[in-house]
């Protein structure tokens, strides 16, 4: 790519009408997929995208230019463009860019890059042929294997330069179920910025993804329909963490803050959830899906303590909304990809364990709804209303876990949901999936120790109209088999 | 331009055969977008973009491979060439593997308004702030613009194969959006109005602020309701999410495979007399329009349910073959990034001969619903379905006061068998549209 003193006049002429600070974004993404669907290795596509974002702040107002040309000639081109759109006096500035280090590191022990596209079809091939001889009532099986290696470089008018490699895998299974005119489906992802070693931690080699997918298809097909109602709810440690991300973490993102769009707004100090709560986002984590050495704004990945013991301590900031308060960022600004100007988003976030037993939690409850595993959700940052789905879940009967439920969504209130939570077991299993806001997907993990919550909507009555925050897992929908959509 | 893409096309595919290909196919896209948003009047962020790329689908030994680079410099070029080759080894053995021939001649459509390239960045950054003006001066209670903003995109798209295919054209949107939230005590309301246009002059800033507005404003105070089984009507952006969820289970993929609810029910109704559904990618002003689809088939008007009547499927090249049909033209690329797969243009229901006021106004006690929740949960396979719905509650063939927190559960399916009535009044939100919709009695589950 391109170099430091090249750099450097970009942004200079980036900020040649003026503006406070200026950035550069450049990006080459290569990507490898494999897709099995029908038993047929349908898609075997790998690809390469390159471009760069030029952005220039003035004030409250942002100005973003983006080209694939990475010539000296396309990327000056696109300084001009974002530079036109700010109205000043050009200041003159020197910029000296110096190497920024990060303290997080992320080893990869084998680039996923390096490895053979055969051997990447015969995972694929191997979990299709599991989760096929799970039961003759699975129909339909789709496998998907993606690898992304993403290179970045990022400098700004402040002088900071960083360069960063990002390597994520990930494995995702679909299994469709039929018994007569009932259809059910179950998946199972896995994935992380790892490389090909993602297969050979416990529970995340091709066959246990596909054994869970398949189980979790015939699970729901003798399941009945979740009753409806307000009742207790117990949340598995393995269940993931949508709540968590709905419930609070779109609500803790700084420029829902700022616009006065979260229901969080000027609670910092005040209690916000009940004392067992502590919610942190953690982009330092080894090997998960939402970690990172360097945020897509060049600041270092960080740990930050947003709930502690019910208190809310800080935000999720980006420099933008960093500066418009006049301190640093959290190195929370993220971006899918140099075609959009960075935000303020969550990494891996999740509710700290606490002491309990899991075990003992359920055996405590005398009846209500144990989820196992959960799905996609949204949220309404604006008033708190977030829904949920649940990907497994049971009915508990007199401190037992009862008979498997279909189709249950969850609603609640973040803040209220939050001060409800009655006990917080001591494990903590992370799910993974692709955060949506402002039309960016972004890769995150998130996680819960297993949680009593007093009571949440089952059936989804009360719900959340226009959201603004959402996370979809990764099963599989139409059309997105052929992209890699991170 | 156009013609040193074609040519660029051509050396390309070329070049692929040349390696090995059995058969070969290019995608060119060059693309520009503008995005101005604003917020109290002034413009929060401005974004102006190029953008460029290739998609080449190779065909050796009845297997497919594909690789796509936004470089387009000769070496990467001839490395998507390699990696698309190399690809194909390890795809399965599939006779439905094929590519379009050449045609004589495309439907002609007027896809390009050069107003929206030539208008002023000023002028269209005075569309947006008039949008949020118009919104935010409708009510005093509308306190807060969460987005506002013009956006338009020009793109020119070329596609050539070894069987002699070659075709270009060029296309042009433009479109407004407003997202504001309105306020009255404790509660906040949500509104939104979008509207997207091949045509520049066509922008409607005060119809897109006047609607958002009224949205947010007319739902604030909502109160809840019991459980009730009532009539209940779609307004057409609620009609046209579940338009979505349906969409799928007409392509001849989800059929093929088992994954749609359609399936074996091809020539039989599978709805009620009054729904018509139809995808036209020849549509007149429609912003899903084109003269071909993503690999190079002409666009046709596809009617898939005729009152009733499931008629046909969506198909592209490779699922029409398997069949042994004739493509409809609905091979549809996400970018230059993906294959061409089964998807659909315009698609819509065809409006009704009677007004939205007239579609209710028989209806004693009832429920017009203007936002679901949780559609994303409903299941494309099984057609199974579970939202959280808020709208206005119809009294005496009018609509009265806001409503809240109502699960509606039932199947795609049967909420085609109950379709009553269809109003004239399609609207379109992006691709696809639907007029409002009556649907008999659904039993709402109130808290």
């Amino acid at each position: 790519m391109i170099g430091k003193d090249g750099l450097k006049e970009i942004l200079s002429i980036a900020l040649s009408n003026g503006g406070d600070f200026a950035d550069i974004f450049l990006e080459r993404r290569r990507t490898s997929i494999v897709f099995c669907e029908d038993n047929r290795i349908e898609r075997v596509n790998t690809g390469l995208d390159v471009g760069a974002g030029i952005r220039v702040i003035q004030g409250d107002n942002t100005a973003y230019a983006y080209t694939n040309d990475l010539s000296m000639t396309g990327l000056n081109e696109a300084a001009r463009i974002a530079s036109h759109a700010v109205q000043g006096e050009n200041r003159h500035l020197t910029i000296d860019l110096r190497t920024v280090t990060s303290p997080v590191e992320l080893i990869i022990e084998e680039r996923p890059d390096s490895v053979a596209i055969d051997r990447k079809v015969e995972e694929v091939e191997r979990a299709n042929r599991t989760a096929r001889a799970v039961d003759p009532r699975i129909k339909q099986v789709a496998v998907s294997y993606g690898d992304v290696v993403q290179n970045v470089v990022v400098a700004n008018s402040e002088g900071s330069y960083i360069e960063d490699e990002r390597i994520r895998t990930r494995f995702v299974v679909n299994a469709v179920a039929a018994e007569g005119s009932l259809i059910q489906t179950g998946y199972e992802a896995v994935g992380g910025h790892v490389g090909y070693e993602l297969f050979k931690e416990k529970g995340m080699s091709p066959e246990a993804v596909a054994l869970e997918a398949a189980r979790r298809a015939i699970l729901m097909l003798g399941a009945r329909p979740a009753p409806a109602g307000r009742m207790p709810v117990v949340m598995s440690g393995e269940a993931g963490g949508t709540m968590v991300h709905e419930a609070c973490g779109h609500g803790l993102e700084a420029d829902h803050i700022q616009k006065q769009l979260s229901v969080y707004a000027g609670k910092v100090g005040q209690p916000v959830a009940s004392e067992l709560i502590s919610v942190i986002d953690d982009a330092t984590l080894p090997g998960k899906y939402g970690s990172y050495r360097f945020d897509d704004e060049g600041v270092p990945g960080q740990r930050k303590v947003l709930i502690k013991n019910g208190i809310l301590q800080d935000y999720m900031y980006d420099r933008l909304t960093a500066r418009k308060e006049g301190r640093p960022s959290t190195g929370n600004g993220r971006r899918e990809s140099f075609h959009y100007r960075p935000i303020p988003r969550m990494t891996n976030t999740y509710i700290k364990a606490g002491q309990e037993d899991p075990e003992k939690i359920i055996r405590d409850t005398r009846r209500g709804l144990l989820v196992k595993k959960m799905g996609g959700g949204q949220v309404n940052t604006v008033n708190g209303d977030f829904v949920f789905d649940v990907s497994e879940g049971y009915l508990i009967q007199d401190g037992e876990i009862g008979p498997p439920v279909r189709g249950a969504t969850l609603t609640g209130n973040g803040p209220e949901t939050l001060r409800i939570v009655e006990r917080v077991g001591k494990d903590l299993g992370f799910g993974i999936g692709t955060c949506g806001k402002d039309g960016q997907g972004v890769p995150v993990s998130d996680a819960q120790p297993t949680l009593a919550i007093r009571e949440l909507i089952v059936g989804g009555v009360e719900v959340p109209i226009s959201p603004n925050g959402e996370i979809r897992r990764l099963a599989l929908k139409e059309g997105n088999r052929s992209s890699w959509d991170w | 331009m156009q013609s040193q893409l074609s040519q660029r096309a051509v050396e390309v595919v070329h070049r692929a055969q040349q390696l090995g290909a059995a058969m070969s196919e290019v995608f060119f896209i060059n693309s520009k977008v503008l995005t101005i948003e604003v917020r109290e009047q002034t413009v929060e962020n401005l974004k102006l973009a190029e953008e460029r790329g290739l998609g080449l689908r190779v065909f050796r030994d009845g297997r497919m491979g594909f690789a796509y680079s936004a470089d387009l410099s000769p070496e990467a070029v001839e490395e998507v060439i390699q990696a698309a080759l190399a690809n194909s080894r390890q795809t399965t053995v599939d006779e439905g593997n094929c590519l379009p021939s050449p045609v004589a001649s495309y439907p002609e459509l007027d896809l390009y308004d050069p107003r929206i390239r030539q208008a002023e960045v000023e002028s269209k950054i005075e569309l947006a702030k008039e949008v949020e003006r118009v919104g935010r001066e409708y009510d005093p209670r509308i306190k807060i613009t969460e987005s506002a903003g013009y956006e338009d995109s020009e793109y020119q798209i070329t596609i050539a194969n070894s069987l002699g295919l070659n075709a270009s054209y060029c296309g042009a949107y433009c479109g407004l959006y407003l997202v504001v939230v309105g306020q009255e005590q404790d509660d906040n309301q949500t509104g939104f109005a979008v509207q997207y246009r091949l045509r520049y002059d066509e922008l409607e800033p005060n119809k897109v602020g006047r609607e958002a507005a009224e949205k947010a404003v007319r739902m604030l105070g909502a109160r809840k309701i019991g459980t009730c089984r009532v009539p209940v009507v779609l307004d057409p952006y609620v009609a046209t999410s579940f338009l979505g969820v349906l969409a799928p289970a007409l392509t001849a993929e989800a059929v093929q495979k088992g994954k749609s609810l359609f399936a074996s029910r091809l020539g039989q109704s599978v709805g009620s007399e009054a729904i018509t559904i139809i995808d036209d990618g020849t549509l007149a002003n429609g912003i899903a329009s084109s003269p071909f689809d993503g690999e190079g088939f002409p666009s046709s008007r596809t009617v898939l349910i005729d009152r009733g009547n499931l008629q046909t499927f969506l198909y592209n090249t490779y699922t029409a073959a398997r069949d042994g049909v004739v493509s409809t033209g609905n091979g549809v690329r996400g970018s230059f990034k993906t294959t061409p797969e089964v998807g659909t243009t315009n698609f819509f229901i065809q409006p009704g001969s009677i007004s939205p006021e007239k579609l209710i106004s028989d209806i004693s006690e009832g429920l017009y619903i203007t936002e679901v929740m949780g559609m994303h949960t409903a299941n494309p396979i099984s057609g199974d379905f579970s939202v959280g719905a808020a709208g206005l509650w119809i009294k005496n063939g009018e609509l009265t006061t806001p409503v809240r927190g109502v699960a509606i559960a039932g199947n795609l399916a049967e909420l085609l068998q109950a379709v009553e009535g269809v109003a004239d009044n399609l609207t379109f939100f992006g691709g696809k549209g639907s007029p409002t919709i009556r649907i008999g009695r659904m039993t709402g589950s109130g808290a």
